[in-house]
């Protein structure tokens, strides 16, 4: 069941174009990574995807719904973790459950809280917490109104090594209970162990997409991260 | 609207928890209205003193909360993040402003009560003449500059222009328009100045209504007129 269609979809800023006729489809229980250089418009992509953004052209469905008329039925049922964001300084980890559980029909948060392992610090304010401790409270929150797709703009960095291995032993998990996933990403080992599916962006537009194992086939490199240089254009010459 | 009072609830808080608006919104008015009783006298009219000063001083605690706390509030949410985050849940729009709004309300009130405990027990503060109508007033007076903050708050980019745009109509408004410096003793140009100030209704009623004196209906419907129209523009305009 296809769970997010794209088609054709642009959005400018003033005169700069930031996304330029992107297409995609993504299938329910699929995880899709998107990659690309900085300002080559993934971040704009998925804010259109998720209702934050309203589009300049082309077409686009998430759950059967458009994202922009209809974002506040369609955010019920989906989850996002944004790039920049944060919680009030004095905002301790339980506080922040809860608040986002009441914004959700459903969900549970305490079964999140005790999964991403933050009940330990629930007395904590927000501003006490580590970068990482942050990061993962945000990938939690995102996960707190038992969501049918989650948008994560860079799921792991700022994770040690450690941590981003568990983020990654839990995104499969979730994967396996139907879990839609959209998964921005730098890190092309990352992509590599979670995606089914990654998209090459550039300027706006798609330069690749297919399976890891096709992108390294058909650049005809060993690992995700020479395939992407390639097809991003930014093998070092 | 959904999770309104949780979100009241955690805001209040994190004002608790921010020594500064505490400060500000509690204990500020409160050395002011000692400092004020240590050298005054009975106003011309034959008003005493303590019984204009703390009327005239919760005109003060509500424009700060209204003008200067609650805005910056907003503007620091919008300026980390905090407002888009928001956006992206199934919260409705407005969820956030209602929210501080009444945080920013009960603060004001808590800083009024403060306010009114003080001059009973230390200064023989006389009961209001007519509760009913004095809670009215200064209902109308925290909803009609609250409206004023309120479209600050979704106007202002950021905090640095919320605090200096709430600042800059605070200060100079408790000067001209009778929250600080008795309207009896103001004349000329500065009290008509005053006059036409967002304060200066709110000033005339709660003391008028404290003390007994008739309720202006035109000053109320003015009052009732600016809360609907600020707080309607300021939901309109107010973007995350």
């Amino acid at each position: 069941m296809t769970v997010i269609e794209v088609e054709k979809l642009r959005k400018n800023y003033q005169s700069k174009v930031a996304v330029d006729g992107i297409s995609l489809r993504v299938e329910r229980g699929q995880i899709l990574g998107i990659a690309g250089a900085n300002g080559a418009g993934k971040t704009t992509l998925v804010e259109c995807m998720s209702g934050l953004r309203s589009r300049d052209g082309g077409e686009l469905r998430v759950l059967g719904m458009d994202p922009w008329t209809q974002r506040r039925q369609l955010q019920q049922r989906i989850g996002v973790q944004l790039q920049e964001s944060a919680l009030p300084d004095a905002l301790k980890v339980g506080e922040a459950f809860r608040l986002y559980a009441a914004l959700y029909d459903g969900g549970d948060w305490r079964t999140v809280m005790a999964d991403w392992d933050l009940a330990d610090k629930q007395r904590v304010r927000f501003a006490s917490l580590s970068g990482g401790w942050k990061q993962r409270l945000f990938v939690a929150l995102a996960l707190v109104g038992d969501p049918e797709i989650v948008f994560l703009d860079e799921l792991t960095t700022g994770l040690d090594p450690v941590a981003r291995r568990t983020t990654w032993t839990m995104l499969k998990a979730l994967r396996e209970r139907g879990l839609t996933v959209v998964l921005v990403t730098h890190f092309m080992d990352e992509a590599e162990a979670l995606c089914d599916q990654v998209l090459v962006i550039a300027d706006g537009r798609v330069v690749a997409g297919g399976s890891p194992a096709e992108l390294v086939a058909r650049t005809a490199t060993e690992s995700l991260e020479s395939a992407y240089l390639v097809l991003s254009g930014e093998e070092l010459s | 609207m959904k999770g309104l009072l949780q979100v009241v609830v955690v805001e209040l808080r994190l004002i608790v928890r921010d020594p500064s608006s505490a400060f500000f919104a509690l204990a500020f008015p409160a050395v002011l209205l000692w400092v004020k009783m240590r050298s005054s006298d009975s106003l011309p009219g034959g008003v005493r003193d303590i019984d204009a000063n703390v009327p005239m001083l919760t005109v003060f605690v509500i424009g700060l909360a209204a003008l200067v706390v609650l805005p910056s509030t907003i503007a620091q949410y919008r300026e980390r993040g905090i407002l888009k985050r928001l956006r992206a849940t199934p919260a409705a729009p407005g969820l956030l402003l209602g929210a501080q709004w009444i945080a920013h309300l009960v603060l004001a009130a808590a800083g009024t009560a403060v306010l009114v405990a003080i001059g009973v027990l230390a200064f023989d503060l006389a009961a209001p003449a007519n509760v009913a109508t004095v809670l009215l007033a200064w209902l109308l007076g925290a909803t009609s500059l609250g409206g004023v903050g309120l479209l600050i708050g979704a106007l202002v980019p950021n905090n640095r222009s919320a605090t200096l745009l709430g600042l800059g109509l605070f200060f100079p408004m408790v000067f001209v328009s009778g929250a600080m410096i008795p309207r009896e003793l103001t004349s000329g140009a500065l009290r008509t100045i005053g006059d036409w100030t967002p304060m200066a209704p709110v000033v005339e009623t709660i003391r008028a209504a404290w003390s007994g004196q008739p309720l202006s209906a035109t000053t109320l419907i003015v009052m009732a007129a600016m809360s609907v129209t600020t707080t309607a523009l300021a939901a309109r305009v107010f973007r995350a």
